[in-house]
């Protein structure tokens, strides 16, 4: 696979990564923390409702335990990832390390809908997951620099993450064997929107979907 | 802010975000793969992407103008144009330039 094909799939995280990670700079500067700690933590921590959370927790002094707490539940959404990616970094060397750093929900988006050769796979996994965070340290770093004299509108950009959801969904829904999940995660989906709290939704939904998954394993493998 | 609160803070939450990214292979990679695995494996990703579709819906505001139109219209778009044309590139600038033209022009 090319380099720049590699880029051209991770264009719609870059369209997402950069006005989002301009966002979070902004939200530090106008926290008076330093710009390089943007860059610090979008390097080092690499989830982005994870640091606006770590941002919002700054600014109410929360104790250094609690942004612990805190963030690990947050992110605690990411093991379902890494639990549908285990067979497939196996065989990798160590840098699998990285890719398993790198588990953001676009990352895994992307590697998880990409059909990428057997060969070449651990190499391309780990140039769109290094090419992910670059966007996102890029965006933070710039917002953080200069994000209250930048011109361009950009309100709604961020709906590039929303859309490529709704793609990436559909791909896989064309891959899927089973089409019941499908519909089991849009009605837990619409409940989850409206229903649950809304910090809480994501970890909420996804622990109700593994458990209907695991639970009724016979009865959804039966109807296909 | 104190450095050494910010920079504890940092360190903390990159621990307790490495750690929920680690915790399956930790846990799970030096077994076998069971059946029980390989079918969440299979069926989990998709329940997963639709339920991000919801999650990145979730602050819409359903019961205020405009109703949430600009994100159902975005999000009709994103799946008409894909299932015409199969090319995610396209898919997402259409859709994302629609519903950026519509909160900033039309349902302002």
């Amino acid at each position: 696979m090319k380099f720049l094909s590699i880029v051209k799939l991770t264009i719609p995280v870059l369209m997402g990564y950069i006005p989002l990670g301009m966002a979070f700079g902004l939200l530090l500067s106008k926290l008076m923390i330093p710009w390089y700690y943007a860059f610090f933590m979008s390097t080092f921590i690499f989830a982005g409702s994870g640091q606006f959370l770590a941002l919002s927790l700054f600014a109410s002094q929360a104790t250094i335990l609690e942004i612990g707490i805190a963030t690990f539940l947050l992110n605690l959404r990411h093991s379902f990832y890494g639990l549908s990616m285990i067979n497939t970094f196996e065989n990798f060397s160590w840098k699998r390390y990285y890719l398993i750093f790198g588990l953001t929900d676009e990352t895994f988006a992307l590697l998880k809908t990409n059909e990428i050769e057997e060969k070449n796979r651990e190499k391309v996994y780990l140039i769109i997951t290094a090419l992910n965070q670059s966007y996102w340290v890029i965006g933070s770093v710039i917002g953080a620099l200069l994000g209250n004299i930048l011109p361009f509108n950009y309100k709604g950009i961020e709906f590039s993450l929303t859309a490529l959801f709704v793609v990436l969904s559909i791909e896989l829904y064309k891959k899927s064997k089973l089409h019941k999940p499908f519909l089991i995660a849009v009605i837990i989906g619409i409940v989850g929107m409206l229903g649950f709290p809304s910090d809480k939704m994501l970890i909420l939904s996804l622990s109700l979907a593994a458990a209907v998954l695991i639970l009724f394993k016979g009865s959804l493998e039966d109807a296909k | 802010m104190q450095n050494s609160y910010l920079i504890s803070g940092i360190v903390i939450a990159v621990i307790a975000t490495y750690m929920t990214r680690l915790i399956p292979f930790l846990f799970f990679a030096k077994r076998k793969p069971s059946p029980m695995i390989r079918y969440i494996e299979w069926n989990m990703p998709l329940m997963i992407m639709v339920i991000l579709v919801f999650y990145a819906l979730k602050d819409v505001k359903w019961a205020q103008y405009p109703y949430g139109m600009a994100e159902i219209i975005g999000v009709a778009v994103a799946i008409l144009i894909h299932l015409k044309f199969n090319n995610a590139l396209l898919s997402i600038i259409i859709s994302t330039m629609t519903y950026m033209f519509l909160i900033q022009k039309v349902f302002v």
